[in-house]
């Protein structure tokens, strides 16, 4: 696996620019495609943003209602993100490597957050965990109340990015080779060993890049969370539905400039995970 | 190497497949239209013409019994297929639709402030409330309180909101601009009924106390209190209770309080589409279509106050709904653009209100 | 089976008992990952399925009929249609270039793809209407050639295309990492062209990553709502997907035929799960038993 020292890869590098040049077909269309489709609608949507003065992007952007809303919205989805990190490696694994029975049907529903429209999702969900729902009903005499409050939110976005952690592991573990950790095993590793030391360092990557994407698809989510929240200001309001409501009130350049604060807020916190990876991976080679 | 020609070889069939898919949508696609026109060619040699209808939500359940009679008589009298081509939605969004583009032939909106951003956009002429009967309202609704089966806590009147223990439901007005005409209700409940701003503040600050879910629009507040039994009491509008009773069956007694504000829904033709549509004539006589007895018995029949006094009279809708003693209007309270810049805007009552709490 | 077995009569005698741990904590994992998928995705979704089906099985053959639904299921169809294929040659493009080179900024690239997930579809949507709309960048040239984008079908798949954008791409980069380049090396070693590298060695390599990102997208883009309700402009038998169809039933009041076409929905995506066993079986996988 390490095979490739620093040393080589030294002597590689002319050969990576020059394999560059011979596929650049697949950065041109990356680049032109991204460009289209990514770029400039997010330049027209900055420029929007700033047709009122930065004083007024300020005023907007900081104001006290808002700052809670970046709380809940981007602490919420962080925790909805980590959760599944941890219970969706398991899925993927137990899906990967087990055999058990209606594991086909089990597979196939781990997409359905995507297919059901967003708001199908949110009122299942506020109906399936409000106090007189199938879940909440047990847990209203717990004290726990789920629907319309902040946990609400937290369980549509886990229930909106939990495909994201189990599709990104399972390919990689398909990959994987069993061989590897069986002899690992053979040669006298323990359990936990195999797991801590063999299994779980290749598949890293995937799981940091599976929270990533579900974090991120929580930061943005919408249609379902806005049903089983109260949307109270300070409580559990979102920031996406900050953005609806200057809409509403056809403020287009206070609506760009909330969605321009989340979408700053969220590349921050993506690059810092895909630098904590590139790290983790760099670690992996040496 | 074998599993790869076999993965090469299902590739190559999946791509067959996939083309076949997609010429068959395609295929079906580019029928459907010509299954309408060959359906029209039937009926006569007459030409289509179509009409882009955007109205809110609630409306739908009227409109899908009155198209097809106006189809019907324009059919008779003008010897043409009508095609009209509804979009039903959140007023607020409908409205931004129309001014980014969507090129509506009508509009029928739930408040004038909408209808005013149009024309403000510079798609509709100004004057559009003169053009037709009853300021251009095509529709009506009231405010209600829903309360729990044997009303518990006894409500009987906007006052009683504020009381504690109340545990009130409704749309947030930031989200629904429909939701403005609740808080409206409640604003007007003090000032039309002699008292001070001051005081009507100080209620509706109150009454805002008492809500544990402000919710995204008006269907969802219904949602929310009958669905997921939050709450013991919902304000809603009259239509949608009536619909949502029609509709799911979910019957809860309500208030109509007797100091109210009208829901006043205009609609009006969209000058600068028509006129590259060439759709004026038909447009037109659509719109009044909608206020014949014949239109506004269907408005009647889902739960819309009918602006036609023919048709209010007739027993079967004088005794759905029942008369409110005090009725004010926008205009009583120095309408939308001040009701907008008092109540709605960044810093204003509602959001000083919410900070209070 | 049959290679655990061979391994299984190697093993000393002395890891017979880690073999039976290893069962319990087998059946303790199955447990758990279970219990999980329960509580966070099955019960909701038996609940739509109920409610689905609350008026009978005629009622829901009946809502599948209308007019309205079958437009819009065949309209979400050819936007899948459109939009996965762009996006899977879009994703593959990407990921070749990202993962196989190293260079300054490589963690922003991978970023600024993911970028469309966090974009909340509202403002997705918004940002479309910022370009093409009637007062957008493009407005009043698209407005002179008399050809629409927003409110017909170009702006829909326009919008789906971005909120899906990310999934092939950010599948397939981490299998190709962990795949490593030695593989294709020795192929190029051998002589093979590019063409025939990605072909017969990366591609089936990356079979699984780039199959779940085809699946992921296809769900997204027929689930989608939020973007494309800002985009479509919503007319019932002309730009009304199955999501909006749902909407509108549930605003009408019909929430049984809100459910209905939301089951179709969920049945729709999950179809590609039957390509993913036809991928399976035909390549005789035995890394997974």
């Amino acid at each position: 696996m390490a095979v490739s020292s620093s040393p080589e890869i030294r002597v590689r590098r002319p050969n990576v620019w020059q394999q560059l040049n011979q596929v650049s077909w697949a950065w041109r269309i990356t680049v032109v495609y991204l460009s289209i489709m990514l770029l400039i609608p997010t330049a027209a949507m900055l420029l929007r943003a700033s047709t009122d003065g930065p004083v007024r992007f300020w005023q907007v952007a900081t104001s006290p209602i808002a700052l809670s809303a970046y709380e809940v919205t981007f602490v919420t989805a962080f925790i909805a993100s980590a959760i599944n990190g941890v219970f969706g490696t398991l899925l993927a694994w137990v899906l990967v490597r087990y055999d058990f029975p209606f594991k086909r049907i089990v597979d196939a529903i781990v997409d359905l957050p995507f297919a059901l429209p967003t708001a199908v999702a949110g009122l299942t969900l506020a109906t399936v965990y409000s106090d007189n729902g199938w879940i909440g009903s047990l847990l209203a005499p717990l004290g726990i109340k789920i629907a319309f409050t902040r946990l609400g939110v937290g369980v549509a976005m886990t229930f909106i990015s939990l495909p994201f952690v189990v599709r990104t592991v399972q390919p990689v573990l398909q990959e994987m080779e069993k061989d590897v950790e069986e002899s690992a095993w053979s040669l006298g590793a323990s359990q936990f060993q195999t797991f801590w030391r063999v299994i779980l360092p290749p598949l890293m990557p995937a799981i940091l890049t599976g929270v990533a994407l579900g974090f991120s698809r929580a930061v943005g989510e919408y249609g379902s969370t806005v049903l089983v929240a109260a949307n109270m200001p300070f409580q559990d309001l979102i920031a996406p539905v900050l953005v609806f409501q200057r809409l509403e009130q056809y403020d287009y350049s206070g609506a760009t400039a909330i969605g321009t604060v989340m979408l700053a807020i969220s590349l921050g916190i993506l690059l810092g995970i895909n630098l904590l990876q590139a790290w983790g991976r760099r670690y992996d080679y040496k | 190497m074998k599993p790869w020609r076999w993965l090469k070889n299902t590739t190559r069939r999946f791509t067959a497949l996939f083309l076949a898919g997609i010429s068959l949508s395609v295929a079906i696609a580019a029928c459907t239209p010509n299954a309408n026109t060959s359906g029209t060619g039937q009926q006569g040699q007459a030409s289509t013409v179509d009409l882009t209808l955007v109205s809110f939500a609630v409306t739908k359940a009227a409109h899908d019994r009155i198209i097809p009679k106006f189809v019907e008589k324009w059919q008779q009298e003008h010897n043409q297929t009508v095609r009209i081509n509804a979009s039903y939605g959140g007023s607020g969004s409908q409205t931004r639709a129309v001014i980014d583009g969507l090129e509506a032939d009508i509009v029928q909106l739930a408040l004038a402030l909408d209808t005013e951003r149009i024309e403000q956009a510079g798609l509709i002429e100004p004057g559009w409330e003169q053009e037709y009967p009853n300021n251009s309202i095509v529709s009506q609704s009231v405010p209600v309180i829903v309360t729990r089966a044997g009303n518990p806590q006894n409500i009987q009147n906007w006052q009683d909101l504020a009381r504690d223990g109340v545990q009130l439901i409704t749309a947030d007005p930031k989200t629904s601009g429909v939701a403005r005409w609740n808080f409206l209700a409640l604003w007007g409940s003090v000032t039309e009924n002699g008292g001070t701003e001051q005081q009507a503040q100080e209620f509706v600050r109150q009454v805002y106390q008492n809500v544990p879910i402000l919710t995204r629009d008006a269907r969802e507040a219904t949602d929310v209190f009958y669905q997921q039994g939050q709450g013991n009491v919902l304000i809603n509008y009259e239509n949608e209770i009536i619909l949502a009773a029609q509709q799911g069956g979910q019957q809860l007694p309500y208030v109509i309080p007797d100091v109210n504000i009208s829901i006043d829904n205009p609609v009006a033709i969209v000058d600068r589409n028509v006129d590259r549509h060439g759709t004026r004539e038909v447009a037109q006589a659509f719109v009044e279509y909608l206020f014949t007895p014949e239109a506004q018995a269907e408005f009647a029949a889902v739960g819309f106050r009918p602006v036609d006094a023919s048709v209010a009279q007739r027993k079967e809708v004088a005794d759905k709904y029942a008369p409110v003693n005090t009725l004010f209007t926008v205009q009583d309270l120095g309408g939308w653009d001040t009701i907008q810049q008092q109540f709605f805007e960044d810093g204003a009552v509602f959001d000083q209100i919410r900070a209070g709490n | 089976m049959t290679i655990s077995n061979a391994s299984n009569s190697e093993l000393s005698q002395a890891q017979e008992p880690a073999r039976h741990q290893e069962g319990k904590i087998k059946y303790i994992l199955i447990g758990i990952a279970l219990l999980y998928l329960a509580l966070v995705l099955l019960i909701p979704a038996v609940n739509v399925f109920v409610q689905a089906f609350q008026g009978g099985v005629g009622a829901f053959l009946q809502a599948l009929q209308t007019p309205d639904f079958i437009h819009a299921a065949q309209l979400t169809l050819i936007i899948a249609a459109i939009v996965v294929p762009v996006n899977t040659i879009f994703g593959l493009c990407a990921a070749w270039a990202i993962a196989r080179h190293q260079f300054p900024g490589r963690a922003l690239a991978i970023s600024i793809i993911d970028l469309p997930f966090s974009i909340s579809p509202v403002v997705a949507g918004l940002m479309i209407v910022l370009l093409y709309g009637r007062n957008g960048w493009l407005g009043p040239i698209l407005e002179a050639a008399n050809f629409r984008v927003i409110f017909a079908l170009p702006g829909m798949i326009i919008a789906t295309a971005f909120v899906t954008l990310p999934f092939v791409a950010r599948e397939v980069i981490p299998v190709l990492e962990e795949v490593g380049t030695d593989q294709e090396e020795a192929a190029r070693t051998l002589g093979a062209k590019d063409w025939e590298i990605f072909w017969r060695v990366t591609l089936p390599n990356i079979r699984w990553g780039l199959l779940y990102g085809v699946i992921l997208t296809n769900a997204r883009a027929m689930g989608e709502f939020g973007a494309v309700a800002v985009v479509s402009g919503n007319i019932a038998r002309r730009t009304q997907t199955l999501p909006l169809f749902v909407e509108e039933s549930y605003k009408q009041y019909h929430t049984q035929s809100a459910f209905a076409a939301a089951v179709i929905l969920g049945c729709l995506a999950v179809v590609t799960l039957v390509l993913k066993e036809i991928v399976e079986r035909k390549t005789r996988i035995k890394d997974v038993e």
